[in-house]
């Protein structure tokens, strides 16, 4: 028969129903702690802006762990909750390959915006209007070489 | 089935059969998926863009401080993890009804998408919320009342690409929901019974937890980061 | 021959929609049942492949029409801006007073007539003809994995086409911000006439067709992956199949984000935001917008646009290699570096977007990185062609009108490839972006070419389509007149280009240096109208012979190994009256021990040599 795919294949199912439950169980409960400690981290972010010298650095590499974070979050749902992990490997592949355009496509779009503020600020510098009286300024505006 | 399948493993792509084990419908869905995946990763990805192009932009910890019933308390972050909470919970939930489909468990498929619709409906409820907040804040599409992390002027892109995204996938949560609320009725009138599966109780879940994955997406962007 | 199948059967055994993905092993046991199809559901609402693959064909051809009507009215602007042509003023009206033709007529006509042919012509038109017809024929299923949402497809864009034909109609005409609409000109209803209600229809309708292409799209993959007969391995497919599911994977990927970024236009338009929008001054007002960044939609716009061009030009490759193979009765050269090459370009049209942008504000650095990238695309450019020339290399050639056309898309892939890598270089570009040397350049490379492929394909399969050939002398005066015509008109450009001539103007005489082009544009002008009505001729042998063109005897007459020449002469829904055949050999033994052709249903003899 042409389509001898039967639709009773989903995705093979090896595991047994309490297996199955305990699976869910961690998963959740993996994806609830790693969210707490995105919160906390968030939390520590917020507390360093309010301090009086927020080192950048510090405050960069706690994004960059939030965002690692993020995709490991993406990773479980992916594989455990929609069952990409259960699939034949086929299927997994034509899935994951095509995404890793998302590289090339933040990569080129974000550096693009980065460079755009700096042609901005050296060949268009603006007098930002301050919005509120008080706070300390730091604007970057018209002092950077062009890089 | 899944023991022929291994057995011809080789031959995965010779034709006559699905080189991946699964009906055409759920393929659709995936690539699909992948599709929309595309749709929110250029919304944000512009949003990275526009963001990375300003001098500066205002901290999200200062806007989205609120709570229902709190007052005017300050409590960075509280809201929103709970709309995530909710998110994940009802993710849970779909998971089990799917299960629930496998073993052909009628009463535990509509037990578990009753549970998701009301997680759905949770989320919309405090998205709603939220939005009503900041709109009786002053900020809409075109309008910012938000500074600047540095004190400047913010332009209103802010609360542009805010509006805009956690509107577009309010908006898929919404369809999530119909989704879902169409398959209940369905399981109800005994369809799946009749068809002798729970195939589509499987597709819409993929819809649902890929709601919940742009939203993992949406959170970092928009309040963590 | 294939002696299974005895055209003589009137095929009435659908399988049933329902019947064609359920589990049930033996569909035809509740095939019998005979569906009564009225008018509306055979012709209108059709749920077969073969006959949407006829609307979307037949949509496209009006569009082409169109759009290339549009371009006879601008081209006798360009080359007789000093005279009047009465006639148009009544047929336009204030559009073209006193007979001639109006500013905001002009960049509607070229908006409009490149989004005709980009969106609705090479893309709907050609590969929703071609992926319809050929998917479920040469793949060996009875129809798309869903007919419905197939159907879905072309109403869709049936819907997007009404759209957009009635933004030709409001009263202040239809977008004419160029068919990129770059902001702010898009952006801003007051920038100018041509951005206002007609560009609203604009954005709505590319919408529509988004949802028409994405439907199409995961239809066209899920059919090629999943519902191959028994035997169809990947390799063994016609590399039609492959092109076509390349093309609907570029789609699937990048229209989404084109629809984002006009989802954002919308708001900018519609909802106050900014965007894209920033520093703007109109018409001495000082916009409050502040903020966004037009170069945003450039990226945004050209991550969909640069995959577009291969969306138009890969089904047109697969076409042509194709029937290239089968008038040559020679195995395609290089089958497996055809597919590759297919996939390095796939992958690679999604990594050069920023070569369109070079000179937008780019960061130059970033730039110079899509140089490299957007050169590398020569290479399986160049494999391709290679691989073209040497399968007609000692061919037993039938010059058939399908080959001609073939043979002519190599050629103009050629001619519009090299100049390729001229604009692909940034430092070049930046003396010859926006003027004629881009028009000449993606006119001859992804306009004509595509087309050449498509007649390629209508000549050689519409004795599947309509059982009927197309009238022989008629396609050869097409194909002469239409290629040498792409020479004449496009082959100028070039040099209209490098010496500096703009695209967009309506206008050159105040420019002194660019006199001397006159008589060329006038040239230009008269060989577009010529080759024009060519095509208009085209049509009307394509009409003429659905109903009174030469009727097909065989059920294989090209003599072809694909399993579309095993059906009978007209397929019913379902294609095949019995049994989906089984294939036991790839799809090019042509010349093959001493035999002409072996179809790809034959089984493999004993002690016959592996191709």
């Amino acid at each position: 028969m042409e389509h001898s795919t039967t639709s009773e294949v989903t995705f093979t199912q090896h595991h047994s129903d309490a297996e199955f439950r305990s699976r869910v169980r961690k998963t959740t409960i993996l994806l609830s702690v790693i969210t707490i400690i995105e919160l906390i981290i968030g939390l520590v972010i917020y507390k360093m802006h309010k301090g009086d010298h927020p080192s950048e650095f510090l405050i960069m590499l706690f994004k960059g762990v939030v965002c690692i974070l993020t995709l490991a979050k993406a990773f479980y749902i992916v594989s455990v909750f929609m069952h990409l992990g259960d699939e034949v490997r086929n299927l997994i592949m034509t899935i994951i390959v095509p995404l890793m355009l998302f590289v090339w496509f933040i990569g080129a779009f974000l550096w693009d915006g980065g460079s755009y503020r700096k042609l901005r600020n050296r060949y268009h510098p603006v007098i930002e209007t301050p919005a509120r009286q008080g706070e300390h300024e730091k604007s970057d505006t018209a002092t950077h070489p062009l890089d | 089935m899944a023991q022929t399948a291994v057995v011809q493993g080789k031959q995965w792509w010779a034709g006559g059969k699905s080189p991946f084990n699964v009906e055409y419908g759920k393929l659709m869905m995936w690539y699909f998926l992948m599709s929309d995946a595309f749709t929110f990763g250029a919304f944000l990805i512009s949003y990275g863009t526009v963001r990375f192009s300003a001098n500066s932009w205002p901290d999200p910890n200062h806007v989205f401080n609120a709570f229902p019933g709190a007052g005017h308390s300050n409590l960075p972050l509280a809201f929103v993890s709970l709309m995530t909470f909710i998110l994940i919970i009802s993710s849970v939930t779909m998971v089990l009804a799917v299960h629930a489909g496998h073993n052909g468990d009628k009463r535990g498929v509509s037990k578990w998408l009753i549970w998701t619709i009301i997680g759905g409906f949770a989320f919309l409820g405090c998205q709603a919320w939220e939005w009503t907040h900041l709109y009786h804040e002053g900020a809409w599409w075109g309008m910012n009342p938000f500074p600047n992390a540095n004190g400047t002027a913010s332009s209103t892109n802010f609360t542009n690409f805010f509006f805009t995204i956690t509107g577009f996938h309010g908006f898929h949560v919404f369809s999530g929901v119909v989704i879902n609320i169409i398959m209940l009725l369905m399981t109800r009138n005994n369809v799946f019974e009749k068809k002798g599966h729970y195939l589509m109780i499987e597709k819409a879940g993929l819809y649902w937890h890929f709601v919940d994955l742009v939203w993992v997406f949406v959170f970092l962007c928009f309040y963590l980061v | 021959m294939n002696e299974n199948i005895n055209p003589n059967v009137h095929t009435e055994t659908h399988t049933g929609h329902g019947g064609l993905h359920t589990d049930h092993h033996g569909h035809d046991h509740d095939g019998h049942h005979h569906h009564k199809q009225s008018f509306v559901s055979k012709y209108i609402f059709s749920q077969d492949h073969k006959t949407i693959a006829k609307q979307f064909l037949i949509t496209g051809m009006l569009w082409a029409i169109v759009g290339g009507l549009f371009s006879v009215l601008f081209r006798l602007q360009l080359a007789y801006p000093d005279e009047t042509f009465p006639i148009l003023e009544t047929f336009f009206g204030r559009w073209a007073k006193g007979g001639q033709i109006q500013p905001e007529f002009y960049y509607a006509l070229i908006t409009m007539h490149g989004t005709v042919l980009v969106f609705f012509v090479l893309t709907g038109g050609l590969s929703g003809t071609f992926a319809n017809l050929l998917i479920p024929l040469q793949v060996g299923a009875r129809d798309m994995a869903s007919p419905f949402m197939n159907m879905l497809s072309y109403w869709f864009f049936f819907l997007a086409s009404v759209v957009m034909f009635s933004s030709l109609f409001v009263q202040t005409g239809p977008a004419a911000g160029g068919w990129t609409s770059y902001p702010p000109l898009s952006a801003l209803h007051e920038a100018s006439i041509g951005s206002k209600a007609g560009m609203d229809m604009w954005i709505i309708s590319m919408a529509l067709f988004v949802v028409s292409s994405l439907l199409g799209g995961l239809n066209y993959i899920a059919t090629i992956l999943n519902m191959r007969t028994k035997g169809m391995s990947m390799t063994r497919m016609p590399l039609t199949m492959w092109a076509i599911l390349f093309t609907a994977i570029l789609g699937v990927l990048s229209f989404p984000v084109l629809l984002s970024g006009f989802i954002l236009l919308l708001f900018d338009r519609n909802g106050g935001t900014s965007f894209y929008l920033s520093d703007i001054v109109v018409n001495g007002k000082i916009l409050p917008n502040e903020g966004g960044s037009a170069i945003l939609y450039q990226h945004l716009f050209w991550f969909l646009g640069h995959p577009e061009v291969y969306i138009i030009i890969l089904p047109a490759m697969g076409l042509v290699s194709e029937v290239m193979s089968v008038n040559a009765r020679k195995p395609i050269f290089g089958y497996m570096a055809m597919v590759g090459s297919l996939l390095a370009i796939t992958i690679l049209a999604f990594l050069v977007w920023a070569h369109h942008m070079f000179v937008s504000g780019l960061n130059p650095f970033l730039g110079s990185v899509f140089v490299l990238l957007t050169l590398l695309i020569a290479i399986p450019s160049a494999i391709k062609v290679f691989n073209w020339i040497t399968t007609i290399w000692r061919g037993n050639i039938r010059f058939t009108p399908g080959m001609m056309f073939s043979i002519g898309f190599v050629s103009l892939f050629i001619s519009g490839g090299l100049t390729g890598i001229w604009l692909g270089n940034s430092t070049l570009d930046i003396h010859l972006h926006d003027t004629y040397f881009v028009v000449a350049h993606f006119h001859i490379v992804m306009g004509v070419s595509a087309f050449f492929g498509m007649f390629a394909g209508v000549y050689h399969w519409f004795p599947k389509m309509f059982g009927r050939y197309l009238n022989n002398t008629l396609a050869y005066i097409h194909f002469w007149v239409t290629l040498a015509g792409a020479y004449l008109i496009f082959w100028p450009m070039h040099y209209q280009g490098l010496a500096g001539v703009p695209r967009r103007y309506l206008d050159f005489r105040l420019w002194s240096s660019f006199n001397h082009f006159t008589d060329l544009n006038k040239m230009i002008t008269i060989v577009s109208i010529i080759v024009f009505a060519t095509q208009l001729m085209f049509v009307f042998n394509f009409f003429y012979s659905i109903f009174k063109g030469r009727k097909v005897r065989s059920t294989n007459p090209w003599g072809s190994t694909t399993l579309e020449w095993t059906t009978p002469i007209n397929p019913g829904h379902g294609n095949w009256p019995g049994e989906i055949p089984e294939v036991h050999r790839w799809a090019y033994d042509y010349a093959k021990d001493g035999r002409d052709f072996i179809p790809q249903t034959e089984p493999l003899n004993p002690g016959e040599s592996k191709h």
